[in-house]
């Protein structure tokens, strides 16, 4: 055995590389980022000061106006995100804009505080919560969870809110009680799901119309978890609902996808609809599904939406994060074959605004807005009825379509717009100036104009359906399946496949 | 200079000397910060007072510094030990990700009375992070493939492998981004902030590290073949034995880095599937083992100083505006400032080693 020194290349290299290793370990190359501007803004004051009035205009539905209980100082709010960090261009984008409407409409001043690692949720909450200023720290996703759980305990007089979170449920399955400060923000999915699935469904019985030839919609989803059959039982109601609206309207069977019988046969079935009762028929099968075990293996959202293209979906739906990029990868081959420049095929985004990764290919984005979850509870400390939702709701705030608390709409689930897309793309070339990398795919003006092109080739009735259907959820006329056990999700798969 | 045994006052001048080149470079470190935020328009004092105050000025900051530092403390002297022994260690990441898992593979898996259970999690969580050390051990030994190299590789391959394992082994059925949390049972009990009971147990591992190495024969041979390979091998050290004990005992300290961040850290007690709360812990370890130029004692310390870089850091964010990004840019300049003396004192030696021993 021999061992030999370094010779003096080595050396040289071993001294460079401990260097470059230190460097790469620090990420000193990162360069900076400018400051977030934070502005104050007066608000109209009352006679008497004792009380001042904020006027709050809501996008969805109502202008209400609310009492403020005057605040001495400045009232500071603090995010802290994941470690997704600034430039995801989802949630904590979208949190962090939020927070911005938050500082523009009720004069309160916003820190940030990003986690570069899952060791920073808690010091960061605590850094927050430790200034007397703040009085309210929202953590972003719910990765937070029990950082939340720790450090809202701590700190009983300042308020906690999460994205997404379910700290409320930890504190009752450790402490016995929900915490008095603390706010889970949680979204109604099955809900934007199921105006997704109208709109995939419906979209297929359009181009059917015009000769295409298209039996099925498709979904991509990631670990079969209990969350996630929210989004697929809402997703398959959606389709049997659209197919069910078109039949009203035209007084005919939807083409191809609402009449074949390729679904299946057999007892209860007829016309290509399946009735397990008398009086009760649904659109079985017109959604292909897979699990794919995970939210991470791009490959595998590739591996799965491949082959409901080559059967005929006009539209695949992306509820495994990542995984849409194996999903947009499919559809992107199809279109290079085919030499397309708009779908179909399709794919439908989530969480986020979506339509801008592949303009023209993105049908539509279901859109949980976190943004709205930082601006209400913020709205609600500013107002001082905080902690009244909390002990009302047991510390869960649900957004979603048609939901208020007390005298308020306040809204987080929708189908995304073309003005939503403005706001996305501007967050996209926000990103690019942070980050120093292309994000976009291409000039924001060609995204915009992609993007209406093919939200214009498909007819006008099919919007008025979904607008419809969120009209219906929103009044209570109709009522969306929420699935969060087993039973229920084998109930309904019986009944729609 | 090169002499192992030396008297009382030149071994405290040189104690004072290398004392005084790790301030001056923290000094260097913090007015080169201090010219980057000017740039972009920051106010210097703020930052710097709300850095430092975050991080040591009170009892609740001082505890998370320390909680940072924890696996510093062991992955700077993984780096340490080799060096001491002549070798280019830089496998800590990769030994650390090792020990994660196995803490997490009987913290979670298995059912054990409180106390029995934490020791078996934390011996077997050193005991994998010494087995990953060991390819690289032997490629050397028996091959003299370059620890460089080897260790690089095998970085890579524990990542994988412990992705893979956390993502469809130890997956945490309800929450599917993350391993499952390790029971109460095999948990360091809190000390105050995120700091637990496995901070102690660094520190005394760090201390029978010190021992070894200066205060017995195994320790003495090791670094006898750290300072010249050819007289060890004259007097008889068995060189492969040397190389191999530095390689076990950085291995087995990297082993409790990883433990330390499952079976010690509050709130999570898990690893994530993305693994960022490991990520970096390994070569993070090397500045830190230069800073504290590779002996324990200056390692615990530099540990603490840079773990406070890192908590007191969100602190610049919060109250000065301070990008998250450019708290990490200025972590960045202290390090190198730091390293630079460090890595030149290293790199002089191995140029003169090679000058004076030719064909070694």
């Amino acid at each position: 055995m021999d061992v030999k020194g370094l010779t003096r290349t080595e050396a040289v290299l071993a001294a460079l590389l401990v260097v470059a290793l230190i460097a790469a370990g620090v990420g000193w190359i990162q360069t900076g980022q400018v400051r977030t501007e934070t502005m104050t803004k007066t608000v109209t004051t009352t006679v008497g000061g004792a009380a001042q009035t904020i006027t709050v205009t809501n996008t969805v539905t109502s202008t209400s106006t609310v009492e403020r209980i005057i605040a001495p100082g400045t009232i500071k709010i603090a995010v802290v995100s994941d470690i997704g960090g600034r430039g995801d261009l989802s949630f904590n984008d979208m949190a962090f804009k939020g927070g911005d409407e938050a500082v523009r409409d009720f004069g309160v001043e916003m820190v940030e505080l990003i986690s570069k690692t899952e060791a920073d949720y808690v010091p960061n909450l605590e850094t927050a919560a430790r200034d007397p200023n703040v009085k309210l720290i929202v953590g972003v996703g719910f990765l937070l969870s029990e950082a939340l759980l720790e450090v809202a305990q701590k700190y009983p007089d300042k308020n906690f809110a999460g994205i997404d979170t379910f700290t409320q449920s930890l504190a009752v399955g450790n402490l016995g009680k929900p915490l008095p400060n603390m706010l889970d923000i949680v979204y109604e999915e099955h809900k934007g799901s199921a105006v997704v699935g109208a709109l995939g469904c419906l979209v297929a019985a359009a181009y059917n119309e015009a000769g295409g030839n298209y039996p099925y919609i498709g979904g991509v989803f990631g670990i079969e978890i209990p969350v996630l059959w929210k989004f697929e039982i809402g997703y398959k109601w959606g389709c049997d609902w659209g197919l069910k609206w078109y039949e009203q309207r035209f007084g005919k069977k939807a083409p191809i996808i609402g009449e074949d019988s390729r679904y299946g046969s057999g007892p209860g079935w007829a016309n290509g609809l399946y009735c397990p009762a008398a009086g009760e028929c649904w659109y079985k099968g017109r959604v292909l599904w897979t699990y794919t075990g995970t939210f991470s293996d791009i490959t595998k959202g590739y591996a799965a939406a491949k082959p409901m293209y080559e059967q005929g979906a006009i539209a695949v739906y992306n509820i495994a994060g990542p995984l849409g990029l194996g999903i947009n990868q499919a559809v992107q081959e199809i279109a290079t074959e085919r030499n397309l420049a708009n779908g179909p095929p399709f794919w439908i985004g989530v969480d986020a605004n979506q339509d801008w990764i592949n303009p023209g290919f993105v049908i539509a984005s279901m859109m949980k807005r976190v943004d709205r979850g930082v601006y209400y509870a913020t709205l609600l400390t500013v107002i001082g009825k905080f902690r009244d939702v909390v002990a009302e709701s047991n510390g869960v705030l649900t957004l979603g379509i048609g939901t208020r608390v007390g005298r308020l709409a306040m809204e987080g689930i929708s189908v995304s717009t073309l003005a939503d897309l403005d706001e996305f793309i501007q967050m996209g070339v926000e990103a690019e100036k942070l980050t120093g990398k292309q994000v976009l795919p291409m000039p924001p003006e060609q995204i915009r104009q992609k993007v209406t092109e093919m939200r214009s080739r498909v007819p006008s009735w099919v919007w008025d359906a979904l607008t419809e259907l969120e009209s219906k959820i929103r009044t209570g006329q109709v009522d969306v399946p929420m699935v969060l056990t087993k039973e229920a999700v084998d109930s309904w798969r019986e009944k729609l496949g | 200079m090169v002499s192992l045994t030396a008297s009382p006052s030149t071994r405290l001048r040189r104690l004072l000397l290398k004392l005084g080149e790790s301030l001056l470079a923290v000094v260097i470190g913090l007015i080169g910060g201090a010219i980057l935020m000017l740039l972009y328009g920051y106010d210097v004092g703020v930052a710097y007072s709300a850095l430092f105050r975050g991080a040591f000025g009170d009892v609740s900051g001082l505890l998370e510094t320390l909680a940072f530092a924890t696996p510093l403390i062991m992955t700077g002297l993984t780096f340490g030990v080799g060096l001491r022994a002549g070798l280019f260690n830089v496998g800590a990441e990769g030994q650390m990700y090792l020990g994660a898992i196995g803490a997490i593979m009987v913290g979670s898996m298995l059912r054990m009375p409180p106390l029995i259970h934490l020791v078996t999690a934390t011996v077997f969580a050193m005991f994998m992070g010494a087995l990953w050390s060991l390819p690289t051990a032997f490629l050397k030994i028996y091959r003299g493939v370059h620890e460089v190299v080897s260790t690089i590789m095998l970085n890579w391959v524990a990542f994988w492998l412990v992705t893979y394992l956390i993502t469809y082994q130890l997956a945490d059925p309800t929450r599917a981004e993350r391993a499952l949390p390790v029971q109460e049972t095999a948990r360091y009990a809190v000390i105050g902030s995120s700091l637990t009971m496995v901070f102690p147990v660094v520190i005394a591992l760090a201390l029978v590290t010190f021992f070894i190495i200066w205060r017995t024969t195994v320790g003495y041979e090791l670094r006898i073949v750290g300072y010249n390979v050819e007289a060890a091998k004259y007097t008889g050290i068995s060189i492969s034995k040397s190389i191999l004990t530095s390689f076990i005992i950085g291995g087995l300290l990297a082993g409790l880095a990883g433990a330390s961040q499952v079976l010690g850290r509050p709130p999570h007690w898990t690893v994530f599937a993305t693994m960022g709360n490991l990520i970096n812990l390994g070569f993070e370890g090397i500045g830190v083992s230069l800073i504290g130029r590779n002996h324990p004692i200056g390692i615990i310390f530099a540990s603490i100083f840079y773990g406070g870089l890192l908590h007191g850091g969100r602190f610049m964010e919060f109250e000065a505006g301070v990008a998250s990004e450019l708290v990490r840019a200025i972590n960045g300049i202290i390090i190198i400032a730091l390293a630079v003396p460090g890595a030149l004192q290293t790199f002089r030696q191995l140029v003169r080693r090679r000058g004076r021993g030719g064909e070694v």
